[in-house]
């Protein structure tokens, strides 16, 4: 357990890294000059998948709260903006405002019920409402679309561009990466990584640790909303699949590839990820299979992730060196 | 609601549950023992399923194939749960509970796939067996008598688990080991093989399942993960870790289910994790369950 503390600064804010993440944005922002528009419409579904990612992070990595249903709050950030868009006709802008908003509320109905368990129960919890979520999706025809989902909603044509629809998309996924690196280094993130740790010696400093647990929830809530509805308008479309219970395994699988004690290991996550599944999939049409395999060695080989890996051994390199 | 439909939703429902009861019951003791939740477990079913189906095919021509099914899918599938317990499960027991999850859930990929490759995409059908053909009537009404016999199994098999818990040496071991692994361990109890044991205990009954239900339905892919949800809604109801839970929350979700599909068909998938949020709500621990 006591692994994360150190680590989850990593990347601070010394000459080096700074440069480093100046560098990275570059090389986003430079990005379209070099992708073909496959490719570039790949990355942008990365960026979403990014978001999406870190999101479940403030829980998972941040509060040591396990989710199964993430997708359940990111599908709910779809639809609102897909419905609100396609059914009711309603502008881009506020279409997109109300997503959030939404999540939020739904995130904090089920985050309060939630939280009053723990370890398997909350997930198992997490897991309920998801497929809720996803029952309603499915079967509410006349507003959702059904299992035919949403596919006409109607976004201007600027993000038909996938230039425009790259950038616009990188400046909202940097904008709120950015609100959450604040938060969770925050004395507020500070606390709720105390309870990640033991979540008891927290209870007994006087810290309401379930009101700590729903804060998180909800603000993870919100951010997934966002990020959902990121994807509705990025495909014109919302697809009962968003709130499947794959859709969230996709999600913790992503975090834990990249390392869930660190900042940017989900980042690193949905690239290797991507970038895994597209490349086994042109290979094998049983990619399941393979990803599996790796997921197996992951766990057994390399349990902190591609970043918590990188970052120990540059940790004892320096350490070696000193 | 007639009787007649009133009376075959209950024993659709019941002999759901009792199927289910087979795969939660693995589930639970699983968890009990290795406090391990295995998202895998509605793949060993699904496993079951198709080994079974294998045997039938390949021994179409020779009696009661289905029998015999019965007797080598559950060994096959506690065989592969063996495997999975020593060589993957062992590595990761005092790892957080997150990395268990996911190494689970990477079996899932894994042995769904394997299925895919095996047994292709199709849907695959088992003849109602020998000399279960038949109907019985009840009340003046008729009902399948493979039904019945999936009903009686489930109780069999409760008791079956019961008096090996509590009447056998391997059973004492297991509850030592449940109850404090390290003084088990420090009396000369050898853990790991009791780990072992109950995982392909529980793999075994998983894969009795996934042999027994094929008659009354089809054995396709994707019931592993139907299978397994189902069955965590049946282990919080009942308790995780409870045997007796296990037993009562399968028949309450056999009965949900089965009424929630005849009276709203449109939202009986979410009628289950209703009960569940309530239970948890009222009864945090589940309807058997001791506080931890």
């Amino acid at each position: 357990m006591a692994n994360g503390m150190n680590r989850i600064s990593w990347l601070g804010t010394s000459p080096r890294n700074a440069f480093m993440l100046a560098g990275l944005v570059a090389l986003l922002v430079l990005l379209p000059l070099f992708l073909g528009q496959s490719w570039l419409s790949i990355t942008t579904e990365m960026l979403i998948l990014a978001l999406a990612a870190s999101s479940l992070n403030i829980m998972l990595g941040y509060t040591g709260m396990v989710s199964f249903g993430p997708a359940g709050i990111y599908a709910v950030g779809a639809y609102t903006t897909g419905v609100f868009m396609e059914k009711l006709g309603i502008g881009i802008v506020p279409a997109v405002l109300a997503a959030p908003v939404m999540a939020g509320i739904i995130g904090f109905l089920v985050g309060w019920i939630c939280v009053r368990r723990s370890a398997v129960y909350f997930a198992l919890l997490t897991l309920a409402f998801s497929q809720i979520i996803w029952t309603v999706v499915f079967q509410w025809y006349s507003v959702t679309g059904g299992d035919d989902g949403l596919v006409s909603v109607p976004v201007p044509d600027f993000f038909f561009e996938i230039t425009n629809c790259y950038y616009f998309m990188l400046a909202v996924v940097s904008v709120c990466l950015f609100i959450i690196w604040k938060i969770v280094n925050s004395p507020f993130g500070m606390t709720l990584q105390a309870i990640r740790e033991n979540p008891n010696r927290v209870e007994f400093i006087g810290v309401n640790v379930k009101h700590y647990q729903l804060a998180s929830f909800v603000i993870s809530s919100v951010f997934l909303g966002i990020a959902g509805s990121m994807h509705c308008v990025f495909s014109g479309s919302a697809f009962p699949d968003y709130a499947y219970w794959v859709k969230s395994a996709d999600m913790l699988v992503i975090c834990l590839l990249g390392g869930i004690y660190n900042f940017f290991g989900p980042l690193v996550g949905t690239v290797v990820y991507t970038v895994l599944t597209k490349v086994i999939s042109e290979y094998t049409m049983h990619w399941h299979l393979v990803l599996g395999g790796i997921i197996v060695l992951i766990i057994l080989a390399m349990r902190k992730g591609v970043v918590g890996t990188l970052a120990n051994y540059w940790a004892n390199r320096k350490s070696a060196a000193a | 609601m007639t009787f007649e439909a009133f009376a075959g939703q209950t024993l659709a429902g019941v002999s759901l549950g009792m199927v289910w009861f087979l795969i939660a019951a693995g589930l639970s003791i699983i968890f009990g023992t290795l406090k391990i939740l295995n998202l895998a477990h509605g793949s060993l079913y699904m496993l079951g399923s198709f080994c079974c189906y294998q045997v039938t095919v390949s021994l179409a021509h020779v009696a009661g194939n289905f029998w015999i099914g019965v007797l080598v899918a559950p060994i096959v599938v506690a065989l592969v749960g063996g495997v999975i317990e020593v060589f993957l499960l062992r590595p990761i027991y005092k790892a957080e509970m997150i990395y268990q999850y996911i190494l689970t859930f990477a079996l899932v990929l894994i042995i769904g796939e394997a299925c895919k490759m095996i047994w292709g995409v199709g849907y695959h059908s088992v003849q109602v067996p020998w000399p279960f053909q038949g109907s019985i009537g009840v009340f003046g009404l008729s009902f399948p008598s493979y039904n019945f016999f999936l009903i009686a199994m489930g109780p069999l098999v409760f008791i079956g688990l019961r008096t090996l818990i509590n009447k056998t040496d391997l059973g004492r071991n297991i509850r030592a080991v449940t109850e404090n692994r390290e003084m088990a361990n420090a009396l000369g109890t050898n853990v790991p093989r009791v780990y072992t044991g109950v995982f392909m205990l529980g793999a075994w009954l998983a894969g009795l399942a996934g042999s027994l239900w094929p008659p009354v339905s089809v054995v396709a892919l994707g019931s592993d993960m139907a299978v397994v949800i189902d069955c965590f809604i049946i282990v919080v109801i009942g308790g995780l870790g409870s045997l007796a839970g296990a037993f009562v929350g399968a028949i309450i979700l056999g009965l949900t289910t089965a009424f929630g599909l005849y009276l709203i068909p449109k939202l009986a998938v979410a009628f289950g994790f209703i009960l569940m949020i309530i239970i948890l709500l009222i009864r945090p621990y589940g309807l058997m369950g001791e506080p931890e």
